[in-house]
Formats: C-alpha cells, structure tokens, sequence
C-alpha cells in the first residue's frame, strides 16, 4: 500500500513539474518528488543513497533550482510551449498506454529472481569493487567548480572592459 | 517480488516519458533542466527496480550515488549557463539563442 502511495505521488509531483505555470512551484514539485524518491529509497533499505537523494537533490538542486529563477525573473518568458497545455492530458495517456504496453511485454521476458550472492555492504563494494568511481566523481565535481567560476569570471573580464 | 520490480520499472519508465515530453516541447531553458531533473529522476527508479531484481541493492546505492553526484554537476553548470544566457540576451527562450548559428 505504502508504495502504491509513493509511485502515485512520485508520478503526481513529476507531472506538477510539467504542468505549473510557475517557475517556483515547478521547482518545490521536483523537489518533492526527489524526498518522495529518497521515501522509497529508504523503504527498500537503500538508506545511504536516500540521504544523498534527500539532501542533494531536495536540498541543493532546489536552492540553485530557486536561485537561478530569482535571478532570471525579469526575463521574456515568451510562449512556453510549442502546443497548448490542453495536450499535457492526451500525452500523459498515450505515456501510460505505452508504458503499460513496455511492462507486460518485459513481465513474460523477465526470468524469476534467483537469489544472488549479494556484492557485500555497502562501504566494500564503495571503497573496493567500484574504488574507480571515487576517482571520477572527484575530476567530475572539479569540472563542475571550475567551469561555473570560468563562466563566471568571463562575465567579470566583460564587465571590465565595459 | 517481481511485481514490485515491474512497477518500479514502469514508474520509472513513465517518468522518463513526462521528462523527455519536457524537453521536446517547452522553449524555457530553465524548464529544459527541470525535463532532465525528471528523466533523471525516473533513471533512478530503474536502478532501484534493477537492484531489487538483482537482489542486491548494496551494489545499485553505489551506482545510485554516484548518479546524484553526475546529476548535480550537471545541473548547476547548466544553470550557470542559463544564468549567462540571460545575461547575454535577456531572454530565456531558446528561440532567441540565434547567435549559435553558423
């Protein structure tokens, strides 16, 4: 029952996402699906990813989320889609008649679970079986920190010269 | 067991769809990111489903966790973009970013 309340809420909040008018509901949308994301994480024991999708993106990807909307408000929004939103329904439909189609296709492909070994806890398979993707998302975050400060040290170089 | 694996999966394919349905038909740069939140979103409901049907969710949180990391990095830069596209034109519809033309 409790997930057939999380799926129904997670899939809600995800079309809220698309449908609000509002750049800020959009956003406080998708930040609740991710804590509902991080409920059902924490309801299949995947504790340690359910605090990392809690924290960052309910948490950090909001705040950045809300700041760039704060910043950008004064800006032509224009017409936002290139169909009216009396489509959204009709495409929502078709989306779960196709997903419908794709699960019961997958249901008679799918073998039954046979119970594996299992890799080990979750700081063996972090520190040891999958050690390389430390080293990855460190150069990743590093990407990340100085392609924001170029972009914005640009701007600073452009203002100067202004 | 299984059952539980296959509607994770079609959650998760349905979110997917919604995101994908975002970035195909807005022209709002901001509402291009948040179509990729929610792709993203739904990537992670897969994992989960495929962990479960692995029966080995231990492994799929490290994948999980290195996805929120790639998902992150991704997203602020891209805002840091769209920040720098307002600046630049005033405007956040991709319609005016005329200028990458060759």
């Amino acid at each position: 029952m409790l997930l057939w309340v999380l799926l129904g809420l997670l899939v809600l909040l995800a079309v809220g996402a698309c449908v609000f008018r509002d750049l800020l509901y959009v956003a406080i949308s998708l930040a609740l699906a991710s804590a509902v994301l991080a409920g059902l994480l924490f309801h299949y024991g995947a504790n340690i990813a359910g605090v990392f999708e809690l924290s960052v993106c309910a948490g950090l990807i909001t705040v950045l989320f809300v700041s760039t909307v704060s910043m950008t408000k004064d800006s032509d929004q224009g017409k936002e889609t290139r169909m009216g939103r009396g489509f959204i329904p009709l495409f929502l439909l078709v989306f779960i008649g196709l997903d419908i189609f794709i699960v019961r296709w997958l249901a008679g492909a799918l073998p039954e679970i046979v119970p594996g070994a299992g890799s080990g806890s979750f700081q063996d398979i972090f520190w040891t079986l999958r050690s390389a993707d430390i080293l990855g998302q460190v150069v990743l975050i590093l990407a990340g920190v100085f392609g924001i400060s170029a972009l914005f040290r640009l701007k600073a170089k452009e203002k100067k010269h202004e | 067991m299984n059952n539980e694996v296959l509607l994770l999966f079609g959650c998760g394919l349905l979110l997917m769809m919604v995101g994908v349905y975002m970035l195909v038909l807005y022209r709002n740069l901001i509402r291009l990111i948040i179509g990729v939140e929610v792709v993203a979103k739904g990537v992670t409901l897969v994992f989960l489903a495929a962990g479960l049907f692995r029966q080995d969710v231990a492994f799929i949180q490290v994948l999980i966790v290195t996805f929120i990391i790639v998902e992150t990095v991704l997203a602020a830069v891209m805002l840091a973009l769209v920040v720098g596209v307002h600046r630049i034109y005033g405007s956040l519809d991709i319609r005016h970013l005329s200028k990458l033309k060759g």
